[in-house]
């Protein structure tokens, strides 16, 4: 059990300081605006930059080859959340590249690995569609071989950042009367690719996300990862990743939970009202001097700190729970000046609490709801058996 | 503070952590068994049970060694109290040593007290934040040696108390040893320390109350979450189990998420108040605060759970239901917790965006 600040050498603290020189530097005003304005949670020019001073790589690649120490991958994270980079397509790009690795013929790797590193190319996740929801193996996009190529047609929502990508890292159904976990094969498909459309959605947070819609798409077999209907080997890797479902290193240097970054929000919410409350009104009082006013913000405090202890996929969900339980209590807490958004004129907490309220939602739902999660818990930690429910609808029509 | 600082967060245990704690787990599950515990209600404590403890070295354990004592941190002391909560054990270990500990503090451990180090004479303390002067409820009043509590007067005296017939127990919730105490009518009373530094020893020791507290809730809530999980494995409704019904699974998979927060934020909370003790002195109370309201609502879900077989007053998750209630109220309203870390929480952020806002 170790919470200890960590000591740097010389060459991290040298390190440290070109980190947060560099961010300063790239991570403008501009930057942040735009990124609100878009939604996009990404930003070109920040990312090539990242990419040509050699970030992408060392963060991506194991010390061993390369790639940052354990203190200096774990000083760039937290750097880069003081900063507000935007982090959503890098977190897929990452994700998906690791399958590209693990799964692509060696001519797939050499097209897309150096242009990741380099930050021109970027990938993201074509999982959901529009009827499945959480469950990912419940895929109606169909690919059908033709000789060499596979003829892709259905839809997928949420392909965040899928404007912004130039591959999307595609789950598709190649044989539907298998049992689902057989049925699946995964492609990594050009996005530049004829009888793509993707049609961007706004969502209560601010961000932008996509759907996709998939007519007719030839893709060449070299982009196919790993065997035909055994997708569902080639997705879990970065599943489990996006789950959460991975154990702490023992040197502390990591998160203990995954959606660490999303509580961030949270945290920053919680700090500033604290601040806010002390702040005293033209009459001289404070918020706080209301006991109902320091009663609920320390409740806020308790609960969110509670979350922020708990590991690995009841972290997650503890997070995202807490999230919805206690930003409407910090809005409260401000009155009605929490209101009022980031960057409106007298917003109480610069819109920080009414934005992880809107934004709540999303986390209980990106990359698993957090009913799946609770069945994960249900299932795999308390042995509760399989979640049970009622038979299929026999279809009528 | 700053969020972004680079630390270390590590909640692993260590080898002579999982010791500790295999060997009270041992301990207990061997010498308090659920009929041990319902047997010593009419008391509040089990007196068998508490000289076994002692013999283990679970009081002396939380002294210093320049006091006689092992020196023991307040991550080992969680250990114990997950164990006490666990079990439900009958005795007032929680309040003897953070009582003991503070007098230790107070450099007031002397031939008086003697035997306060090896639990021969027990120590108990009024656990309230918000502590009015005059009669209160002590928490293990009606068996312990020496009570202490603040006067409440000007110069903040902390003052050790006395009786020559202890106070009588009052049936309560939390079945525990618990008296209707009057400062005035005790037969001693001994100033043991005055001032800033000797109120600031004693809200130590309300810290460290309310940290072990929130680590027995733990083990109290994981306990009776297991019991209601076993049990539903093993009841069938329309042919399945109902542990595989979500409006089963659900709220169990929250109570398991309860503990595993709970629990690391009991141990942070201690990790601090170890090694930095300025750093994150509202975590303490947030454990505690976290865990008081969770425990009564894991503790009565895992009744529900049981339904009818739940709620029969010989069942296990009954026990564990009215101790998830009265073990934390004895310190009065969690409430006054929460307002303690709010305090700690707006001091801070305000002196650090002071001027910024």
């Amino acid at each position: 059990m170790d919470f200890s600040r960590v000591e740097l050498s010389e060459e991290d603290k040298t390190f440290y300081d070109e980190a947060r020189t560099f961010l300063k530097t790239h991570v403008t005003e501009e930057v942040r605006r735009r990124d609100r304005e878009t939604g996009d949670n990404f930003d070109e020019g920040l990312h090539l930059a990242f990419g040509a001073a050699g970030y992408l790589a060392a963060e991506w690649k194991p010390h061993s080859e390369g790639g940052f120490t354990r203190v200096r991958r774990r000083i760039w994270e937290l750097e880069k959340r003081r900063a507000h980079v935007p982090w959503v397509t890098w977190g897929t790009t990452a994700m998906v590249a690791r399958s590209v690795v693990k799964f692509g013929s060696a001519e797939l790797q050499h097209e897309v690995m150096s242009g990741v590193f380099a930050g021109q190319l970027r990938l993201c996740l074509g999982y959901t569609e529009p009827e499945g929801g959480s469950d990912v193996a419940t895929c109606k996009t169909r690919a059908v071989r033709d000789g060499d190529v596979w003829i892709i047609n259905g839809s997928k929502m949420f392909t965040t950042g899928a404007h912004n990508c130039q591959y999307v890292f595609l789950i598709t159904n190649t044989a539907p009367d298998a049992p689902k976990h057989k049925s699946l094969t995964m492609f990594l498909v050009p996005l530049n690719s004829p009888g793509i459309e993707i049609q961007g959605i706004r969502t209560v947070d601010g961000d932008r996300t996509n759907i996709v819609y998939y007519s007719d798409v030839r893709v060449d077999d070299k982009y196919r990862l790993g065997e035909v209907n055994a997708g569902w080997t080639v997705m879990r890797e970065p599943l489990n990743t996006e789950h959460g479902a991975v154990a702490a290193a023992p040197d502390g240097m990591q998160d203990n939970s995954i959606m660490m970054h999303q509580a961030g929000s949270m945290v920053e919410a919680v700090d500033r009202a604290s601040a806010r409350v002390t702040q005293p009104d033209p009459s001289g009082r404070r918020l706080l001097d209301d006991q109902s006013v320091a009663y609920r913000l320390g409740r806020s405090v308790a609960r969110m700190e509670a979350a922020l202890s708990a590991p690995n996929i009841f972290g997650r969900v503890a997070i995202a729970q807490t999230m919805r339980d206690i930003s409407p209590d910090l809005m409260d807490i401000l009155g009605a000046a929490s209101a009022l958004s980031l960057g409106t004129d007298g917003a109480a907490d610069d819109g920080t609490a009414e934005y992880v309220y809107r934004f709540a939602p999303l986390v209980g739902i990106y990359g698993g709801t957090l009913e799946v999660f609770r069945n994960m818990i249900g299932q795999y930690m308390l042995g509760l058996g399989k979640p049970n429910y009622s038979p299929p609808l026999e279809k009528t029509s | 503070m700053d969020r972004f600082e680079l630390r270390r967060l590590d909640y692993s245990l260590s080898d002579d952590h999982v010791d500790l704690q295999t060997a009270y787990k041992q301990f207990f599950k061997t010498h308090c068994s659920i009929e041990t515990v319902r047997a010593a209600e009419p008391s509040g404590f089990d007196k068998n049970l508490w000289e076994r403890l002692c013999a283990m070295g679970a009081t002396t354990m939380a002294l210093p060694e320049s006091r006689g004592g092992d020196g023991a941190t307040l991550v080992d002391l969680t250990l114990v109290a997950e164990e006490i909560g666990r079990s439900l054990a009958p005795v007032p270990w929680i309040d003897h040593v953070c009582a003991a500990r503070l007098l230790a503090r107070l450099g007031a451990l002397g031939a008086d007290t003697a035997g306060v180090a090896n639990g021969e004479q027990l120590a108990a303390f009024d656990a309230r934040i918000d502590s009015a002067p005059g009669v209160r409820l002590i928490p293990s009043g009606s068996i312990a040696d020496h009570i202490i509590v603040r006067d409440g007067s000007k110069d903040g005296a902390v003052v050790r108390l006395t009786f020559g017939t202890r106070p009588a127990k009052v049936d309560n919730i939390g079945r525990l040893p618990m008296a209707w105490v009057d400062p005035a009518a005790a037969d001693t009373r001994a100033v043991v320390g005055s001032g800033a530094d000797a109120l600031a020893h004693y809200q130590r020791a309300l810290d460290e109350w309310r940290l072990l507290t929130a680590a027995a809730l733990v083990g109290l809530v994981e306990e009776t979450m297991t019991i209601a999980a076993e049990f539903a494995k093993t009841r069938y409704t329309l042919g399945v189990p109902i542990s595989t019904l979500q409006a089963i699974s659900h709220p169990l998979a929250n109570m398991a998420i309860t503990v595993q927060g709970g629990r690391n934020l009991a141990r942070r909370a201690a990790w601090f108040l170890d090694n930095e003790p300025d750093e994150r002195p509202e975590l303490a109370s947030s454990a505690f605060v976290f865990m008081a309201e969770e425990a009564a609502k894991a503790a009565t879900m895992a009744v529900h759970i049981q339904g009818g077989l739940g709620v029969s007053a010989e069942a296990a998750a009954t026990a564990y239901l009215v101790r998830a209630r009265g073990w934390p109220l004895a310190g009065g309203d969690p409430g006054a917790s929460a307002m303690r870390v709010a305090e700690i929480v707006a001091a801070r952020e305000s002196a650090l965006r002071g001027a910024r806002v």
